[in-house]
């Protein structure tokens, strides 16, 4: 290693202090010749025979030392460094191919590297806690392999402390949930994302606070006073970074918890949580075998595999399912690193993305070889006399390939800026739940891509050139000493299978964009069963008990309806369309309640809690029957409304209005169906629409105290939230609420498409751009090529019109050989995008149609000009040039 | 670039590595030990001593220090580093292999 570093420093030394290096040669040289002649004075020779001697003994001085400094590895890198003066001149006498050729690099390389930069930070980087790769998520599964809704991977209790006490993978292993709770840091309530975590939970983790203390063992035990650990956004937030938060006290679920730690900036776990609290302290966890509302980690073992984990879980699943054959029956773990399994959806789109701006690099790279073949023709007959001046191809390869690399390091450090400001953009664009993808920056890795992609790609666009310029027939060159006949077949064709090349890989990811776009419509379009324009949505968590809630949220309602510009008013347990909807379900039962319910085969539903005026208020239909109204409160006979949907499953040709259902949620009581709502898709455009059964709000125990109101209105409904936050306010300062708009939690729904299809789009259209600057490319080269022969055509008569047909009908046969090729590849390659379509297939023809018209159209107007431009030439002087 | 042609291939290297591996010595002075411990047998040309001590300089194997000579001058003396203390053994051992092969062989015929 040191011997590398004395290496290094020593050809430093020689290359940049290159004077003085070879002023010590001579000063050693002239010592030992100083001595040689001393010695010949020693044995008596006069002063000038020992001189002559001497240097007659020291051979050639000259040769002497150019052995030396070969022997210091100088030449090689004084070749380097002339050839790249030489290529700096080259590249500054033809400034616009300079600025075109590293623009088009640039922007290649750019994406490349923003994108990359985003892959790297949510997908590589280590996650920053200790040992990360040992960190494993433990979730729900289903041994009988059918998808479940989005809750499905939660736990209860119980699974987790059958787990916990049977396995011997793991150091430690926690459950944890996350929900947005009211809390009063200071005198007014506000939302905060609270996590309720077991004993072992910063241990899995291996995190310690930055300020402050973790929990004490008594402030985990059971039914203890509790503490509150905070995360340093919310510290900074809320407390301004006062070190004096220590012992402060926020008030959460009527007692006021002291804070005792700030985890560091870089512990986000779970997602966005501000506070976290030990579990079964000041309330009960939940540990019914049905409520599965937990998440599990633990961490592994040093000598436990993941695959061993995971074999030691499925034993312990199956044996709990023999064991307790009701609550497990097909259920069983799924053991995933962390990382991983954070990752979920994003990775297949970010590996997709970076796919394709890989595939602009590669027409990129094409779209700068055909430019240099251009120049390269150009130069023939400098190569040539560097050539006949005894230069080998080797050297003259090395010169063209120097260049080639000066290029694309310049390319290489623009497209750093465009990646700058490229990743940005993109961290703006993604959507919000990508874990990680705050971190996303310039660091060493993604330096070294772009290095990587410079040094790659300079060899990509710049060896074929190299090899045909180094490849010149002197004599002919040197006679001709012109750009015509020398290189042209062989080099006409390069070109051209360049350029099909590029088109096929346009065509490829155009007819990707195109299948996102037509999904992204058909999401669009699709009918949610509720209208949800002008709909201001405010979250409402009344912390008292049920019956002052329900009082609150009656005169809230009543009021709220009254206001201006007001339609209708209700409030709902889970606004619906969105994925990650709030609702509950659970499995229901009609006319009567059997004495031992099978609820893992009885049929399932979303249940959710509405107040009255809610079907309004969201502009879903109340098909028959009628709307629950203040009336149907908790001593009067209990009435549920249910969807069309359940009703096509429960009640095929029959009238459900009258009959009575049982629902698996807060109580056991049979509810008359007093009316049939048109159906709603629930978690968004993505998914049908699933049987649902609505219950009022004032007849139910269960989450009667967080509800959203939902009010339709006839302007801006944000214009209202500011009087409906003061209503809240006057009425109860201790109720917190959250305002957001029907349409924009929408808008969260399809995020992760919309990034998607704008960056397949943006990336498609780049490609084509740079493939049809690649056509004009070559089709301008062809017609310069031609342009004797067409003069010839014309002057035997050839119309215009006629030549244009010509030009144009050579474009379009390449454009259709690269569509061809193109298509071939995209039905193949699209399979990748099947799960990100939605109603569209990946062999849509439609799409492909749209991709070949669209691809004709613009290789016309690349082939335009140059077309134009043949048919314009006067025969005259074309026939005299030659 | 040519190689030294009065001594086996990367013998004189051996050589140098040898005679610097006693006392850090200038290039005049070695190439007259060497003349001097071979009994005036070999003859160590310049054209081939310096190119070789830059080499071995660049491999890291010698290092070079500018120091006043025993008459007064300054003088460019090499001395061995411990990577060369370490080449010197390896090429020492595999030169005894070789030569003693060699003699085996001129002898028995």
């Amino acid at each position: 290693m040191s011997r590398w570093l004395t290496q290094l420093r020593l050809t430093f030394r020689s290359v940049f202090r290159k004077t003085r290096v070879d002023r010590e040669l001579d000063e050693e040289l002239q010592y030992h010749l100083e001595r040689q002649i001393d010695e010949g004075l020693n044995t008596g020779l006069s002063p000038e025979e020992a001189q002559y001697t001497a240097l007659r003994a020291m051979g050639a001085i000259a040769k002497n030392k150019e052995e030396c400094r070969d022997m210091r590895r100088v030449n090689f890198i004084d070749d380097l460094l002339r050839d790249l003066r030489y290529a700096g001149r080259t590249l500054r006498r033809s400034p616009g191919f300079a600025a075109l050729a590293v623009l088009i690099m640039a922007l290649g390389i750019g994406a490349n590297t923003a994108v990359f930069s985003v892959v790297n930070a949510v997908l590589l980087k280590p996650l920053s806690y200790r040992d990360p790769d040992r960190i494993v998520t433990l979730s729900a599964a289903s041994t009988t392999g059918d998808a479940q809704g989005p809750l499905s991977r939660q736990i209860a209790i119980l699974d987790f402390d059958g787990w916990h006490d049977q396995s011997s993978s793991f150091e430690s292993l926690a459950y944890y949930r996350s929900d947005e709770t009211a809390v009063m840091p200071g005198s007014a309530a506000e939302y905060a994302q609270a996590t309720v975590v077991s004993p072992e939970f910063f241990r899995v983790l291996a995190a310690e606070p930055m300020v402050g203390r973790s929990f004490t063992a008594e402030e985990v035990q059971k039914g203890s006073g509790a503490a509150l650990m905070i995360s340093h956004g919310y510290w900074q937030r809320r407390f301004a970074g006062d070190p004096r938060v220590l012992g402060q006290t926020v008030r959460m679920s009527g007692r006021a918890l002291p804070i005792v730690g700030v985890l560091p900036p870089g512990f986000h776990f779970p997602g966005k949580t501000d506070l976290w609290r030990p579990a079964s302290t000041i309330s009960r966890e939940q540990r019914g075998y049905r409520s599965r509302n937990y998440l599990a980690v633990a961490r592994l073992k040093t000598d436990v595999a993941l695959e061993r984990a995971q074999a030691e879980m499925t034993s312990i699943a199956g044996r709990l399912e023999r064991q307790y054959p009701e609550r497990n029956k097909g259920r069983s773990v799924t053991v995933a690193r962390m990382r991983d399994d954070m990752v979920g959806d994003i990775r297949l789109t970010l590996y997709l993305l970076l796919g394709t701006v890989t595939v602009v690099l590669l027409i990129a790279c094409a779209n700068t070889a055909t430019l240099l073949l251009g120049k390269a023709t150009a130069r023939t007959r400098e190569v040539a006399v560097r050539a006949a001046l005894g230069a080998s191809q080797r050297r003259i390869v090395r010169q063209l390939i120097t260049e080639s690399s000066l290029l694309a390091f310049l390319a290489g450090a623009s497209g750093l800026l465009f990646a700058y400001w490229g990743a940005k953009a993109l961290v703006a664009l993604a959507p919000a739940d990508v874990p990680r993808l705050a971190e996303t920056g310039i660091d060493a890795s993604v330096l070294a891509f772009t290095l990587g992609a410079s040094v790659i790609t300079s060899f990509l666009f710049g060896l074929v050139p190299a090899l045909y310029a180094s490849k010149v027939e002197l004599n002919e060159a040197l006679k001709h000493g012109g750009t015509r006949s020398v290189v042209g077949g062989g080099l006409g064709r390069t070109r051209g299978v360049l350029v099909v090349a590029e088109i096929a890989l346009a065509v490829v990811l155009l007819s990707g964009a195109g299948l996102l776009i037509k999904s992204f419509i058909a999401l669009h379009n699709v009918a949610l069963g509720f209208r949800p324009e002008k709909v201001l949505v405010m979250r409402t968590t009344v912390p008292a008990p049920l019956r002052v809630a329900n009082q609150f949220f009656k005169d809230m309602l009543s009021q709220i309806a009254t206001l201006p510009g007001v339609l209708a008013a209700g409030a709902t347990m889970a606004p619906p369309g969105n994925a990650e909807s709030t609702s509950a379900t659970g499995s229901y039962f009609i006319d009567h309640m059997p004495a031992r319910p099978d609820r893992s085969n009885a049929p399932g539903a979303v249940l959710s809690i509405v107040a009255p005026g809610t079907f309004a208020a969201l502009g879903i239909p109340v098909k028959s029957g009628r709307d629950f109204n203040d009336g149907d409160t908790f001593d009067a006979p209990f009435v549920a409304i249910i969807n069309e949907a359940l009703v096509r499953q429960a009640f095929p040709g029959e009238n459900p209005i009258g009959r009575t259902i049982f629902c698996t949620f807060d109580s056991p009581k049979g509810m008359t169906i007093i009316g049939v709502a048109g159906s709603v898709r629930q978690y968004g455009p993505a998914r049908e629409p699933m049987p649902e059964c609505y219950m009022p709000y004032q007849q139910h125990q269960y989450n009667g105290s967080t509800l959203s109101v939902v009010a339709r209105t006839v302007g801006n409904p944000t214009a209202l939230a500011e009087t409906v936050r003061s209503l809240a306010r006057e009425r109860s300062p201790d109720v917190p609420v959250k305002f957001t708009t029907m349409e924009a939690r929408l808008s969260e729904n399809v995020a992760a498409p919309r990034f998607r299809t704008l960056l397949f789009g943006v990336f498609a259209g780049l490609a084509v751009c740079l493939a049809m600057a690649g056509v004009y490319g070559v089709m301008a080269y062809a017609v310069g090529q031609r342009s004797n022969e067409i003069g010839l055509r014309i002057a035997l008569g050839a119309s215009a019109g006629s030549v244009l047909r010509l030009i144009l009908g050579q474009g379009l046969a390449l454009a259709g050989l690269g569509l061809a090729l193109g298509l071939a590849a995209a039905v193949a390659g699209t399979r990748l995008l099947t799960t990100m379509l939605f109603q569209v297939q990946p062999n849509d023809p439609l799409v492909y149609l749209a991709v070949a018209v669209l691809l004709g159209a613009v290789t016309l107007v690349a082939c335009y000009v140059p077309a134009r431009r043949a048919s314009k030439i006067d025969p005259l002087t074309a026939i005299r040039q030659e | 670039m040519s190689k030294p042609t009065d001594l086996v291939q990367g013998t004189l290297d051996l050589l140098i590595l040898k005679i610097v591996a006693l006392e850090p010595m200038h290039g005049w002075a070695i190439a007259r030990r060497i003349r001097q411990m071979s009994s005036e047998v070999l003859q160590v040309g310049q054209s081939a001593l310096y190119p070789a001590l830059h080499k071995l300089e660049q491999q890291g194997w010698i290092e070079a220090e500018w120091k006043v000579s025993e008459t007064n001058r300054r003088a460019k003396y090499y001395s061995l580093t411990r990577a060369g203390r370490k080449a010197l053994t390896e090429e020492a051992a595999a030169w005894e292999r070789l030569s003693g092969a060699i003699s085996a062989i001129v002898r028995t015929v």
